[in-house]
């Protein structure tokens, strides 16, 4: 019992980390049609902030060895100027072009950060401590919740819960929903397209930057490509909930991140290892079933 | 001039010339480097090539559908495996890929066959994937590409038994040479452009175009989709095959990410537009790869040791890339081919892509 | 390719019964009937915003209509997807021309043929009989983002005749054209009939050119039919004239 319980915790902490990866790709993709590789390195960017950039695989810390609220303070900042920084340079001089030009140049864009890091920190994983105190269990109802899970679960659903509040009851909210709910319409409507789209990069850098910190404290460890997994997967939540869907990006979150857990818990040891293809053929196959997407909204369907 | 009678000399040049614009100075790079060149730069000749047969496969489904695809490293990757488990070093197989069936296990298959059913593979596999994913449209199509990657390369790196998991296997026989590279390619691009000029390359255009009216002017999408998706898939799978044993080792970490980035990267600077453009591409991305990274290795100028650091010419591609599609969106070549200028009178010949 | 084959008579027409279009509270179309015959040219007229774009969406089955059915032939293909119904012989044209741009004036009209099934080169054969019959064979090499806006609007229609089709549905064909280059279109438009056998049906704003040319004429005003008649009923009709023209020109004479 307490194990369907512990699993259960894994699923929900997991599916909401993708669902706020998956809703900062969706808050882009709705106000300009980006699907952004470049999120992977936002998130990687954001804790490799927290060491001095050296060669070294024991980095001193830099904003790690500040104060915590400092430290989340300074990571957040980091990764939300960096969004904002890719946005005017490369994202802005394209933004009347096709999806695809888009994502290609996302792609771009990605590969560039990514061996930027990797040119100031070389390739090599680096094992970082912060947060270690959160490494203790906390026993909940006679489950043990790892700190670190709880904490993965608190902050997800307060960023979730903060990022719904603000699409319903803000006006710039409100603006940017409805250019997610129909991209055309709100463009024609007089959108102001810089603001909410500066904003949109804005608050992704704010969701990545917290994912970076959660990752970091999780693994120890910083990776060049400790961004990719969760883009990827995050990707793969917004097609499946319906590209241009936030409430579909967040439920595809959920669903991958359950989906992934409970493949690891109950495949056989030895195909344990192929859990991330079992996940990414079932958001095949979903996508076979329902070609647009488990919430599809107008902005999916052309007028002809 | 609906005459079915011997076509002149004049209409058969017209009709070829996209293709021997790129397939002459072809012939001439590998005779003059053959000829003058050191050996690291009939190295760099060669890779070219191959690099052609690869990204014009990925043209035939990228340009003419317009649908950016991840995941044709996985057909590359499909086909070099496939090549090195029937090619592969005989002794040391049933040892590191004691997984294999006893027929592939056991003994070496010859060159030849291999590499033909190592193509088919590439192009089956193509045909399955996309079976299923060229129902999607646009991005959603592109993502779900992206996971076929993924999906490999998850498999691939932990098939351990069989692929040596993300160890390289070693020991391929290392038969390409530039002139075998040289017909490849230019296969690749005669193939390319017969099926471009075709009936179904016009459709599969046309949905590039626009999909609606495509629709409505009888055009199936999912099947010109599905023609172009396998077809890119065999040049693709010829292209992992002849890399395969031109480097004597096979990687799956060499058919991830990085090479995808490094294909598109090609086809997007050349003009994924036109065939003409996948070439220009793949030549303009050789050569700055190539010097940039004899930069990082350092050179001397006036005795002086001078190198810059690695990594740089990622960033350069990467820079270089995003300029493109900035400035230049359709890239080098700007969707077009290389033909005569239209003339007045000009002869409705068969031309254009 | 699969055209139905059987064709008598009285069955040669492309039908809408009870035809309901409802996008979310907005009701473009309901229950509207209209036919249109081999052989004529059916005029579909009514203010913006009528439905007439949806209708021809629903004919060319780009459009599932919440209610009612497609017959073709008395066959019903409102289940068909946009490229059947296409390939069994309807062709249209958009109020934007949506041209395959990258690709020449020939291209764009063998494509058509291609998907109405021939080969390359029979449909280059056929792409080049329609252009020099539109009089545009010296355009034919053209890549068709140098064409003229004129010349986009006609090679748009090129492209639905190139289907070959058995009804060809002409969305505001001469919108923003001139007069001359209007008049000239429907000389073309009026030929269809006999030069292709098929049915016509038109929409087209200008009140003059779609009396001139049409043989029947149906009406919708929100969403509803109005009217349907000859040319001359219609210009009688002073519910037509009501909603066309506005309440204060509906008691003096439709000025043609
Ligand atoms: N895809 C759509 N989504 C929502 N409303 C639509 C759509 N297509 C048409 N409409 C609405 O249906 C009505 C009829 O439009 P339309 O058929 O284009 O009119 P017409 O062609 O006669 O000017 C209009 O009110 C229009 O706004
Ligand atoms: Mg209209």
């Amino acid at each position: 019992m307490a194990n369907i319980v512990q699993v259960l915790v894994d699923a929900i902490a997991l599916g909401s980390l993708y669902a706020l990866v998956a809703l900062a790709i969706g808050l882009v993709f709705g106000v300009m049609r980006l699907v952004n590789f470049a999120q992977a390195d936002y998130i990687t960017i954001g804790a490799y902030a927290l060491v001095v950039p050296t060669a070294s695989v024991t980095p001193p810390l830099l904003l790690g060895a500040l104060p915590a609220a400092v430290m989340i303070g300074g990571v957040l900042l980091v990764v939300v100027v960096l969004a904002l920084l890719t946005e005017r340079v490369a994202f802005r001089p394209l933004r009347n072009s096709n999806p695809s030009t888009l994502l290609i140049s996302s792609f771009a864009v990605s590969y560039f950060l990514q061996n930027l890091v990797m040119l100031i920190h070389t390739g090599r994983p680096k094992s970082v401590g912060i947060g270690q105190s959160l490494a203790n269990a906390v026993e909940i109802g006679g489950v043990r919740v790892p700190g670190v899970q709880l904490l993965t679960m608190v902050v997800t659903a307060g960023l979730l819960v903060a990022l719904v509040l603000f699409l319903k009851r803000t006006p710039l909210g409100v603006q940017m929903r409805a250019a997610a709910e129909n991209f055309q319409m709100a463009r024609l409507l007089g959108m102001p397209a810089n603001r909410v789209i500066a904003l949109a990069f804005a608050i992704s850098g704010l969701l990545s930057g917290a994912v970076s910190l959660l990752l970091t404290i999780q693994t120890g460890t910083l990776d060049l490509r400790m961004g990719l997994m969760p883009v990827v997967y995050g990707f793969f939540a917004t097609v499946i909930g319906g590209m241009g869907s936030l409430p579909g990006a967040a439920l595809g979150g959920f669903l991958v991140g359950v989906a992934s857990v409970l493949l690891q818990t109950y495949l056989p040891a030895d195909l344990r290892p192929f859990r991330d293809a079992g996940v990414f053929t079932l958001v095949i196959l979903i996508l076979l079933v329902r070609p647009q997407g488990l919430i599809v909204t107008s902005a999916a369907k052309e007028r002809v | 001039m609906k005459s079915n009678a011997m076509p002149s000399l004049a209409s058969i040049g017209r009709f070829w010339l996209p293709v021997l614009a790129l397939v002459v100075p072809l012939v001439l790079i590998v005779v003059v480097t053959g000829q003058f060149g050191g050996l690291s730069l009939q190295r760099t000749v060669v890779e070219m090539l191959i690099s052609i047969v690869i990204v014009v496969g990925l043209y035939v489904f990228v340009g003419n559908s317009g649908i950016i695809s991840f995941g044709h490293a996985t057909f590359m990757a499909i086909a070099a495996y496939g090549s090195a488990w029937q090619t592969c070093c005989e002794m040391l197989k049933p040892i590191t890929m004691s997984g294999l069936p006893h027929f592939l296990r056991d003994q070496s298959i010859p060159l030849l066959p291999s590499a033909i059913v190592s193509v088919l593979l590439a192009g089956a596999a193509a045909f399955l994937t996309g079976l299923v994913i060229m129902r999607l449209t646009g991005l959603a199509a592109s993502i779900a590409t992206l996971a076929v990657l993924f999906i490999l390369n998850v498999v691939y790196s932990n098939w351990d038994s069989v692929t040596m998991g993300s160890a390289s296997i070693v020991g391929l026989p290392t038969y390409v040479t530039a002139w075998l590279a040289l017909g490849c390619a230019v296969l690749a691009i005669v193939v390319a452009y017969l099926y471009q000029i075709s009936a179904f390359g016009l459709a599969i255009r046309a949905t590039r175009e626009d999909e609606v009216a495509a629709a409505a002017s009888g055009i199936s999408l999912y099947w010109s989709r599905l023609i172009a998706f396998t077809l890119s898939g065999f040049l693709v799978g010829l292209g992992g095959v002849l890399q395969a044993h031109y480097l004597g080792t096979v990687s799956i970490n060499n058919f991830f990410l990085g090479f995808t980035f490094l294909a598109l990267a090609m086809l997007i600077v050349g003009g994924m537009g036109s065939l003409a453009g996948a070439v220009v591409g793949v030549v303009v991305i050789t050569a700055m790869v190539d010097i940039f990274r004899r930069l990082e290795g350092g050179i001397s100028i006036g005795g002086q040791q001078w190198s810059l650091p690695a990594g740089t010419q990622e960033l350069i591609i990467a820079a270089f890339m995003l300029l493109i599609l900035v400035f230049r969106k359709d890239g080098i070549m700007a969707g077009r081919e290389i033909a005569l200028p239209q003339q007045p009178q000009r002869e409705k010949g068969l031309i254009n892509g | 390719m699969s055209r139905p084959s059987k064709r008598s008579g009285s069955k040669e027409r492309l039908e809408a019964r009870g035809v309901a279009v409802a996008f979310g509270g907005i009701r473009a179309l309901s229950g509207v009937d209209l036919e249109v015959r081999r052989g004529e040219i059916l005029g579909l007229i009514g203010p913006n915003g009528a439905g007439k774009t949806t209708m021809v969406n629903v004919l060319s089955g780009f459009q599932r209509p919440t209610s009612g059915s497609i017959r073709l032939d008395g066959i019903d293909v409102s289940r068909l997807t946009a490229r059947k119904i296409a390939q069994a012989g309807i062709g249209r044209s958009f109020q934007a021309a949506r041209l395959f741009r990258t690709m020449t004036v020939e291209q764009n009209l063998s494509v058509a043929a291609i998907g109405s099934g021939q080969s390359r080169r029979d449909a280059r054969e056929r792409a080049l009989d329609i252009l020099d019959w539109m009089g545009l064979a010296a355009k034919a090499d053209h890549r068709c983002d140098s064409l003229s806006y004129g010349d986009e609007r006609r090679v748009g229609i090129a492209r639905a005749l190139a289907l070959q089709p058995s009804f060809a549905l002409l969305d505001e064909p001469a919108s923003g054209m001139n007069d001359a280059e209007c008049e000239a279109l429907m000389e073309v438009i009026a030929e269809l009939p006999a030069r292709f056998g098929c049915g016509v049906l038109l929409i087209e704003h200008n009140m003059k050119v779609i009396m001139g040319v049409c043989q029947r004429i149906h009406v919708l005003d929100g969403g509803q039919s109005l009217a349907e008649g000859s040319p001359q009923d219609i210009r009688m009709n002073p519910a037509v004239r009501r909603a066309y023209l506005g309440e204060k020109a509906a008691d003096s004479t439709l000025a043609i």
